[in-house]
């Protein structure tokens, strides 16, 4: 801990000092000492707390992976589910009876499929909780810092850019912003 | 007047599944001649190869985008008049807009039925 003893002053020397030249007080300058210390103080505190390590080691990679797997097991289970409507669609036979028990046979090949959902549910809620994680350190982080935000980097200035020149606004949360009646009088 | 189901059609979309599903949704509606591309830059390639009778684009691929397609072909004298439609997640009134200013044909917000996509295909085609 930096401390007006550690810096070999003393409170009360510090004020009897002369001031130097120039103007500012020793007393001024111990003070400002002791302010960036408590500073410095606070942000390793805070540094600490972020848990840097455990994020980039740990949890960011976790909730990389989680991911991946939901996007290989959702296409995974919406090929098979796919196929299996193509067969659906292709089935012949001579009799009801038959045919039916071929769709029957397809169909619980569909449930089957759908169990992807189970899983992908269970891993996104693992990433939702890593990244509420992060969030909560985050913001204790620029609260006890007082961060204020850098500019951001070329590559990502760029991305924002093209975004926004080329409406790349993704799907909207809770479902179109615009309705299809809407679209479809604009059109007709 | 009735669709020509031998005309061709281009499906423009980065994600197979969708293609997939657009696929089959016109070999439902009885189109058989359909091809695909996965960006901008590969359905302008094809559309120079080979005259289509219809796009059916997504918005947001990548390097080029469904619009900036959309753009190409509306700025080019041999396909300017080849009917577009654009099937996209984006639903912003502004994404709506600038389709319908740089010369979309018709717009579906996906997710989407069949009988959305054939309305709109017999809208654009003349049915």
């Amino acid at each position: 801990m930096f401390t007006r003893q550690r810096a070999g002053v003393s409170p009360a020397a510090a004020a009897a000092a002369p001031a130097p030249r120039g103007g500012a007080s020793t007393a001024s300058l111990v003070s400002d000492l002791v302010e960036i210390a408590e500073y410095i103080k606070r942000l390793k505190a805070a540094i600490a707390h972020l848990r840097a390590n455990e994020l980039r080691n740990d949890r960011l990679p976790m909730a990389h992976d989680e991911l991946g797997s939901v996007v290989t097991a959702t296409a995974s289970a919406t090929n098979r589910i796919m196929e299996v409507a193509e067969g659906i669609l292709a089935i012949e036979d001579d009799t009801l009876a038959g045919y039916r028990a071929k769709v029957e046979a397809e169909v619980f090949q569909i449930f089957e499929a759908c169990a992807f959902q189970d899983i992908t549910g269970q891993r996104i809620a693992k990433v939702v909780d890593a990244l509420g994680q992060v969030e909560t350190r985050l913001s204790h982080f620029a609260t006890v810092v007082n961060v204020r935000d850098g500019e951001m980097d070329q590559e990502e200035a760029r991305t924002r850019a093209r975004r926004e020149t080329l409406l790349l606004n993704g799907p909207q949360l809770k479902g179109p912003e615009t309705p299809q009646d809407a679209i479809d009088a604009l059109f007709s | 007047m009735a669709l020509d189901l031998g005309m061709p059609i281009l499906v423009v979309d980065d994600y197979q599944t969708m293609v997939r599903i657009i696929r089959n949704l016109l070999k439902q509606l009885g189109f058989e001649d359909v091809d695909d591309a996965s960006d901008g830059t590969g359905a302008l390639a094809k559309l120079k190869q080979k005259k289509y009778g219809l796009v059916i684009s997504d918005w947001n691929m990548e390097p080029m985008t469904g619009y900036e397609l959309l753009r190409h072909v509306r700025a080019d004298d041999a396909l300017r008049t080849t009917p577009f439609i654009m099937v996209t997640a984006e639903s912003k009134t502004e994404n709506v807009i600038a389709a319908k200013k740089a010369g979309v044909n018709n717009y579906t917000v996906k997710p989407f039925n069949a009988q959305t996509l054939k309305t709109k295909i017999e809208a654009v085609c003349g049915a």
